[in-house]
Parts: C-alpha cells; sequence; structure tokens
C-alpha cells in the first residue's frame, strides 16, 4: 500500500483518456444494440423528416429528398394558411381536451375503491378483470368497437332502441357518423381500455401510503371526504401529473383511431393534423411529402409546447 | 372473550326479532355496485364478439344480443374462406416473437447498463430516452421510415417490419427493466464484480433471476405492441399475403361478401385470445412485476 501511494502522480491526460475509453468499451456495448434501434428507427427518422419538410419533395416526381428542391419554410406558410391543417390541429385539441379528464379521472375513482377492498381474491379478481382490455392491441379494440356503434349489427343501439325504446330507428344515433358524437364515442372507447392499466398506476401509488396516516387523521375526527382530499389526492397528484402528460403527448398525436374509424374522410372531425399528414405523403396527388413532414413537425413543435408548459405549470405549484 | 360472547349469540339468535336495526353497509354497497358494473362494462364487449362469433347467418345478421340458433362452424370457415389468412397469422406470429424477443433483450442489457453499471454519459441517453416520450415520431417519422426501408429494399417485406417495429416500445421498455434494475441493491453487484465476475455474468447468473417480473412485463408490453400494430405495416405493405392479421382484420369490409359477420367475430377471437391466455398464465408475474417498479419508471 505504501509503495503504492507513493508512486501516485497527478493523473496524465493519456491516463484519463485511456481510463474513460476502456469504460466506454465496458460499458456501451451492452447500450448500442438498444440504440442502434432507437436511433435508427426513431430519432433519424424524425430528424430526416425535418429536413424533407424544407423540400419540395414529391413521391411520385422526385426519386429521393436529396433530387428536391430547397425551398425554405415554404411548405410551413403554406400548412399554416390550410384549412385542414388549422381544422386538424384544432379537432386533435378537442379531442385531447374531451378524452384527457376521464383517462385521468375514472382510473383514480376505481383504484381507490379497488384499495378499499379488504377480500384479497376479490381485489385482485377486480385487478385481473380490469386490466384484459390492455391485453388488447389498441388497433383491434377500435375494430371492436366500430362493430359496437354500428346501427346494423352494434348491441349499444340495440339496446337503446330495441330493449330501452329511448330511440326509434330512424333517430337512432350514429355514434362515429355524426360530428357531434364522434370524439366522445372515441373517448368512451378510449377509457374503456385504458381504465384497468391507468389504475394500476394509482394502486402502485395507493399502496405506498402508510396505513397509519388514515388511522390517526380518523382518531383526530377528519371526515371521510377530508382524509379522501388532504391524505389519498395529495399523494397520488404526482402520479396525476405524471398522466396527464404522458396521456396529452399520446392523444394529440393519435392517427390509429382516427384511420380506423373515420377513413380519409375530409367532412369528419377525426381528420385531424395525423391523418392529413398521412394522406397527403401516402396517397393523395404527387404524395407532397415535403409538405406532409411540414405537417408532421408543425404539430409535433404544437405538441411539445404544450408539454412544456405543463411541466412548467406544475412544476410551479409543487 | 370468546367462551364468555358465545352463550350470548346463541341466546340472541334464539330471541329472534332481533332488538338492534341491521346496519345495511352503504359504503360497501356502492364500492362493490361500482366496480362489479366497471365489470360489467369491460366484459360486455367481449362477451358480445364472442357469442357473434357462434350465431347462426340469420341471427348474425339482426342486432339480436342472444342467438335463436348457435352455430360453431364460423371458426373453421375463418381458416378457408380468406385464403391469405393462414399467412397473415403466420406473418403476425412472426413478426410478434422477433419483436418480443429482441426488444426484451436490447431493453434487459440497456436497462442493466443505466443502473448498475458506470456507464458514461448515461445521464443523456436516459434524457432524450424521456424527451423522445414527448414526440410523437410515429408520426412524423413515418416519412422518413418509409424511405429507410425503401433504401433497405424492405417495402413490401413482412421481415423487413421487424426491424422498425423494434422501437415499438423500446423506450417503455427500457424505462421498465430501469425502474426493475433500480430495486436490486447496488452493493449485490459490486460484491460479485470484487470476487472477479465480469459484468455479463453478474448480469446472467444474479440479475436476470431477480429481474424475471419485469422481464415479463416487458415481454407483454412488446407482445401487445407488435400483434395489434396498425400503422407501420399498413404503411409498409402493400400485398395482402405480406399483411398481418390486424391489417386484414382493418381493411375487412366487415359484413359483406367472404367477411360474414360471424367470420370476422371468429377472427376476432382468434386474433386477441393467444393474448389474453398468455395474460392469464402469467398474470402473478406481471402483477408483481408491475409492483416491483415498473410503475415507477
Amino acid at each position: 500500500m505504501a509503495s503504492r501511494a507513493a508512486t501516485v502522480r497527478p493523473p496524465s491526460s493519456f491516463h484519463t483518456i485511456w481510463r474513460s475509453t476502456t469504460r466506454f468499451a465496458r460499458t456501451w456495448p451492452y447500450l448500442i444494440p438498444a440504440l442502434v434501434f432507437f436511433v435508427g428507427w426513431q430519432l433519424w427518422p424524425i430528424i430526416r423528416a425535418l429536413w424533407i419538410s424544407f423540400t419540395n419533395f414529391s413521391f411520385l416526381l422526385d426519386d429521393s429528398p436529396e433530387s428536391a428542391k430547397w425551398i425554405g419554410f415554404e411548405n410551413y406558410v403554406n400548412a399554416l394558411q390550410d384549412p385542414l391543417v388549422r381544422d386538424g390541429l384544432l379537432n386533435a385539441a378537442i379531442f385531447t381536451a374531451i378524452f384527457l379528464p376521464g383517462m385521468v379521472f375514472l382510473p383514480m375513482v376505481t383504484a381507490v375503491l379497488v384499495d378499499r377492498v379488504r377480500n384479497q381474491k376479490l381485489a385482485t379478481t377486480y385487478r385481473l378483470i380490469l386490466l384484459i382490455p390492455a391485453m388488447i392491441p389498441g388497433p383491434l379494440i377500435f375494430i371492436l368497437w366500430v362493430w359496437m356503434y354500428s346501427n346494423g349489427i352494434g348491441p349499444i343501439n340495440y339496446v337503446l332502441v330495441d330493449v330501452l325504446g329511448v330511440y326509434d330507428l330512424a333517430n337512432q344515433p350514429t355514434w362515429l357518423g355524426s360530428t357531434n358524437t364522434t370524439f366522445v364515442s372515441l373517448a368512451l372507447m378510449e377509457w374503456w381500455w385504458g381504465l384497468g392499466f391507468h389504475t394500476m398506476f394509482y394502486l402502485a401509488g395507493l399502496s405506498t401510503i402508510p396505513k397509519e396516516l388514515y388511522e390517526s387523521a380518523r382518531v383526530d375526527g377528519a371526515s371521510e371526504w377530508r382524509i379522501f382530499w388532504k391524505i389519498t389526492f395529495a399523494r397520488l397528484r404526482p402520479i396525476l401529473l405524471v398522466l396527464v402528460v404522458l396521456r396529452f403527448g399520446t392523444a394529440y398525436a393519435l392517427i390509429d383511431e382516427y384511420i380506423l374509424t373515420g377513413g380519409f374522410d375530409r367532412s369528419k372531425p377525426t381528420y385531424t393534423w395525423t391523418v392529413y399528414m398521412w394522406d397527403t405523403a401516402f396517397q393523395v396527388g404527387d404524395q407532397n411529402r415535403g409538405y406532409a413532414a411540414a405537417i408532421g413537425w408543425i404539430g409535433t413543435v404544437g405538441m411539445l409546447a404544450v408539454v412544456l408548459w405543463l411541466f412548467y405549470a406544475f412544476r410551479n405549484r409543487d | 372473550m370468546a367462551t364468555r360472547a358465545e352463550p350470548e349469540r346463541i341466546a340472541a339468535t334464539r330471541r329472534r326479532p332481533a332488538p338492534r336495526r341491521v346496519r345495511i353497509p352503504w359504503g360497501s354497497v356502492v364500492k362493490h355496485g361500482i366496480l362489479l358494473s366497471c365489470c360489467a362494462v369491460i366484459l360486455f364487449p367481449l362477451f358480445w364478439v364472442f357469442l357473434l362469433s357462434i350465431k347462426s347467418l340469420p341471427d348474425a345478421y339482426t342486432n339480436h344480443i342472444w342467438p335463436n340458433d348457435f352455430d360453431f362452424s364460423s371458426y373453421g370457415t375463418a381458416l378457408t374462406a380468406i385464403d391469405t389468412l393462414p399467412q397473415n397469422i403466420r406473418n403476425s406470429v412472426v413478426l410478434t416473437l422477433a419483436t418480443m424477443l429482441i426488444t426484451t433483450t436490447v431493453a434487459v442489457l440497456a436497462g442493466y447498463a443505466l443502473v448498475h453499471l458506470r456507464t458514461p454519459g448515461k445521464r443523456i441517453v436516459l434524457a432524450i430516452l424521456v424527451a423522445s416520450l414527448f414526440v410523437p415520431s410515429r408520426v412524423t417519422g413515418l416519412i422518413s421510415i418509409w424511405e429507410i426501408q425503401d433504401r433497405l429494399g424492405l417495402i413490401n417485406s413482412t421481415w423487413g417490419l421487424i426491424l422498425p417495429y423494434q422501437t415499438l416500445a423500446l423506450a417503455v421498455s427500457i424505462f421498465i427493466m430501469r425502474g426493475v434494475f433500480e430495486t436490486i441493491p447496488r452493493e449485490l453487484a459490486e460484491s460479485a464484480r470484487v470476487d472477479g465476475a465480469s459484468s455479463f455474468m453478474i448480469l446472467r447468473r444474479i440479475m436476470l433471476p431477480l429481474v424475471r417480473n419485469g422481464v415479463i412485463v416487458v415481454l407483454i408490453t412488446n407482445f401487445i405492441a407488435a400483434w395489434g400494430e396498425w400503422l407501420l405495416a399498413n404503411t409498409l405493405t402493400n400485398d395482402q399475403e405480406q399483411r398481418t392479421l390486424t391489417v386484414v382484420m382493418a381493411s375487412a369490409n366487415a359484413g359483406f361478401g367472404q367477411w360474414l359477420w360471424p367470420t370476422m367475430a371468429a377472427m376476432y377471437v382468434v386474433a386477441i385470445l393467444p393474448g389474453l391466455i398468455a395474460f392469464i398464465l402469467v398474470q402473478r408475474w406481471y402483477m408483481r412485476g408491475l409492483q416491483e417498479g415498473a410503475l415507477k419508471g
């Protein structure tokens, strides 16, 4: 030890470089496989799309984005004046506003209720049944709900028309067909799908609350309502905020449900910016992918702005 | 206490008209009432589509929920009525298995490197992964994913879809594994390292058995993501033989021609059944994995 201590020198730059290189070589092989896919098919594509958005690349006219003309911000200027883009952004925002409260608060209610079930077996059964929809992939959920809402064979209108008689065949609701009900119908579908999975998040949060907190509050004579707000809700707030931010991100950029339930019908509210982007890039006219990339990036920037604002707003209050 | 209470209770039951009012536990009634109706709402569509798959043809074209006649032959016709269907199912199986295997492996490796190794730059990697959750790269990047696949000659190829499929749940999978790895004390890896074990040996021998539940959560997550994936498969393939079960079902004109309602419903049940069965089989570990830290990510 003594002899080693004697030989300690100030680390030369060669040593530090050597050390960090070997550390790199020992640890990064674990990260690289994941990063290859992440960079190759997630990070690079969106950066590349930014580059494409400044060109007039049309798939049917140009061989590659490189052979297309660099047109600066022209796509963006045109897109921001395009009523389809504006309505698309607005409609995505309307759907998000309808979807988000239910997706965040309903699971909180069920989680609090499941958490209070004393019988362990019953509590597990509730959890399992609630989680079933989470085991079905999204697009398959949407296919099922298109059938559920259908006028021809759908059980929802069967109950409303034939069993309850609330409506008759002439005025029965066309859930996904009419502008007024489309987003509510889609939101119901999403809530059905996400209820169980989000309940699990809250249950994980509830399990960290010490039971003594409740007991001492009860001893102090606090009402159940007050206990809920002051202890349960206060403890679940961080989870709630995370879910708001995460679900906002997914809700504003939905595309599968819009295409699968509404197709490419431009008169429908489901023709949001994402659907318009897909339509422009892969279907309509010369497949103007430069313009489509600009639409995609406008949506992305708008979304990021709101996410940053949400972070800021939530951080301020805590 | 018990012996003294016993005769009293017997006496109380003998004196039939109980002096005390029976208190209905309203809180409990409301609690179970709400939860049971939630369960009913969740199970009803699945029950309905199963029932549709075993309805006789005339019953299937009315909207009556309970049929007059049952007909179980739709499951047989589903596999023969659409001649590409066996191929589509095979495509879905291959893609899903490849995605589960590859993404889970790379997520375990990355999660390990982000928690238990002194990886330079891990904070930056983590920050980029977190940021990716808030960027709709799946939508906006689609144009360039098409371009990449085109350059690689993989447009209209089922096998080619394996590459973009790895990113479907990659970031989430890494977060789950990171959360689970963080529940393992660092001293465990540290002491094994002192004993001369290589980092890979530590991962294989010590860590892997401990993160088993997390691995199951990641496997299930990727199964769901890949099995039902529609956007990429629909964008990057054209021929029906190359497409997956989900894409074929989504583009089917349900109720018309070869896509008879009971046949469609039978296909649907076939499509969702593997996930449900797998979930029931591994639910115990899945639930534990969720609690162990998968949800903290």
